[in-house]
């Protein structure tokens, strides 16, 4: 697993570390699906593609992998692949691949929303560090 | 390092992923009250309401740090409020109340939550548990079948509904043939919260909404059907409708992907604007503005027209149970008589009045994972209701008690109460103790039918993740928060 899942009372987090931002973006999207469910295999053509920019790396974080629960929703799709370019300093391009919600057997509960609460970006010696908490 | 003076040690585990754990100390002010003085940034003192058992398991995550934090809110009077089912949550604690005042406070979404308006129905019946039991097959897979539930689409009304609901709650769906006459008297606001502006509701949350109206969603919500086991005050019980082997129905569930959507865009928004204000928060988490700003008062109008997705959402949800049972006695909803006992919600910011200093003070009172409580008396009660005070629903954990209460004249923290058993494990712990067909064979061999949305989830709501809802009551009552009305045991469970 690219992420390691971290202790809450009531929700659930992860944290993650990669040698680009974009990679630990993509381990944080994998990650927050992989809390719910990991169907396999991922195979699909349903993609969804989307753009984001926001005004830090930390929004970013919020910003994508909340945009990601939102396209699930209402598409309907477990996103269970991804592919993420940065097209600016704090904006990218994601591609997202899915299957039928219904076919998938849940692990774990539905996350409802991400949170800010004990966010953590930073990029270290070692590559960049994410931190992220679900309200599920 | 002690945290509690007058107990002895708890220090806290060394595995808390924390940078920010302070470890706050608390302090007794009687059997089931613990202060946390008031320090550095905080502006009021802390106050969790717990017995001596309950406050080790309070100390063991983060809550206390939650309710400091809370504590520094603008604006903010007599104390930062945590109710005894209190948790680690995220921003607010769960279980956290807190008053800011109208004129010069802060309105926080962290002190609502994501799931805007989650909260409790209670449907009593005209059905005994033998009535229950002959029938109890057929009753649950009719609930099996009916209760949309899981993640994703899949609603009971149609999309065509969505603005009316937020313009409306509960009285939408009563007009649309979900309910009957009375229901809207026993809910909270009628239904309906003042103030709802759909317009400043986004697309994309209106766009999940639409798919999703009269749904359960899953995690911790659930459809139960309960017995009622104890009567503690029978005159409440009778004014509430509830006799001794009656058979009930709880709802638990919120305002699904719409108030999800509502909340990640207030709060994106809202943290944009603090700043412009000079509000600095120890958790983002915590992005607050005033309650009289432009952003305040938006927040307020999203607030309120995804509150009325919750009310209108559980309304829906309750008649289908009625049709549910109909269809397994073979007679109609309205011979069934699942009249409404209550509704509240427990993830909401209204403004309220309440004394301060001896005087009344328009109030924005945040609960987070709180009950609104109204003694007996209170105007805003209906006319039956008003002797004995409203009803307080606490549903327990999964295979354990629920309770309802009554609010109490004399609540002192601005008429809240607890909403729940409170967790007191984590879901990764849990999971790993049991697993969720382990679970259900000891439901079943206790006597309780279960329906799950996916058998694996049920160990992450296990009994054992929870604290004894029996003990949280009993401080409630305790701590005249809110009185014993009457105990409920579970014998069938749907879950999301």
């Amino acid at each position: 697993m690219p992420y390691t899942v971290l202790s809450h009372t009531a929700d659930t987090g992860i944290e993650a570390m990669a040698d680009t931002f974009p990679d630990l973006l993509c381990d944080l999207a994998t990650g927050m699906f992989g809390l719910m469910g990991s169907p396999e295999p991922c195979a699909s053509d349903d993609l969804i593609e989307i753009g984001v920019e926001s005004a830090s790396h930390e929004d970013l974080v919020v910003d994508v992998l909340s945009d990601l629960l939102y396209h699930s929703e209402v598409e309907d799709l477990f996103l269970c692949w991804f592919e993420i370019q940065a097209t600016g300093p704090t904006s990218i391009q994601i591609t997202a691949r899915g299957v039928a919600n219904g076919g998938v057997e849940l692990t774990g509960p539905p996350i409802k929303a991400v949170t800010y609460h004990d966010l953590a970006v930073r990029q270290t010696d070692e590559g960049w560090y994410g931190r992220v908490y679900f309200d599920v | 390092m002690n945290p509690i003076e007058g107990l002895g040690a708890f220090p806290l585990p060394d595995s808390l992923p924390s940078e920010q754990t302070r470890g706050m100390k608390v302090k007794r002010i009687s059997d089931v009250i613990w202060d946390i003085p008031q320090e550095g940034p905080m502006l009021v003192p802390g106050r969790v309401f717990a017995s001596d058992a309950l406050i080790e398991s309070v100390l063991k995550d983060r809550a206390t740090d939650q309710v400091a934090n809370v504590a520094q809110l603008r604006g903010i009077v007599e104390a930062s409020y945590a109710m005894p089912d209190i948790h680690w949550g995220y921003g607010f604690p769960i279980g956290g109340v807190a008053a800011t005042t109208v004129e010069d406070g802060v309105v926080s979404p962290g002190g609502v939550g994501f799931d805007i308006c989650c909260g409790v129905r209670l449907l009593a019946s005209r059905f005994t548990e033998a009535d229950f039991n002959a029938r109890r097959d057929m009753i649950m897979a009719e609930l099996d079948r009916r209760i949309p539930r899981g993640i994703g689409k899949g609603g009971l009304a149609p999309a065509g509904l969505i603005m009316d609901v937020l313009h409306r709650g509960a009285a939408a769906a009563l007009a649309n043939g979900y309910g009957w006459e009375g229901d809207l008297e026993r809910c909270e606001e009628q239904g309906m919260s003042t103030g709802a502006a759909p317009s400043v509701v986004s697309d994309k949350a209106v766009t999940r909404g639409k798919a999703q109206i009269g749904s359960l969603g899953a995690g911790n919500h659930f459809l139960e059907v309960q017995v009622v086991d104890e009567i503690h005050d029978s005159a409440a019980a009778e004014a509430f409708g509830l006799a001794p082997g009656m058979v009930v129905v709880m709802i638990h569930c919120g305002s699904r992907g719409l108030g999800h959507q509502t909340c990640t865009d207030q709060l994106r928004l809202m943290g944009d604007a603090m700043h412009r204000y000079g509000i600095t928060v120890p958790d983002r988490q915590l992005a607050c503005v005033p309650v009289r700003s432009q952003e305040g008062e938006q927040y307020l109008g999203a607030m309120a027209a995804a509150s009325n997705f919750a009310w209108a959402n559980r309304h829906i949800l309750a008649h289908e149970a009625r049709r549910a049972f109909a269809s397994a006695f073979g007679t109609t909803p309205r011979t069934t008589g699942m009249d409404l006992v209550y509704d509240v919600a427990h993830n909401l910011a209204k403004i309220e009045t309440h004394e301060v200093g001896g005087r009344p003070t328009s109030l924005c009172v945040h609960r987070k994972g709180a009950t609104r409580a109204f003694g007996p008396g209170h105007p805003d009660l209906p006319p039956d209701l008003r002797l004995v005070g409203q009803p307080v629903l606490v549903p327990g954990s999964m295979g354990t008690a629920s309770w309802v209460l009554r609010g109490e004249v004399n609540n002192r923290v601005f008429a809240s109460a607890a909403h729940g058993a409170g967790r007191v494990m984590s879901r990764k712990k849990a999971k790993g103790k049991q697993s969720g067909g382990e679970v259900r064979l000891q439901l079943e061999d206790a006597g309780i039918s279960v329906r799950p949305g996916s058998v694996g989830l049920l160990s992450e709501e296990a009994p054992y993740a929870y604290k004894d809802v029996d003990a949280v009551v009993d401080v409630c009552d305790r701590a005249g928060l809110a009185a014993k009305v009457a105990r409920l045991r579970p014998v069938g469970v749907v879950k999301g």
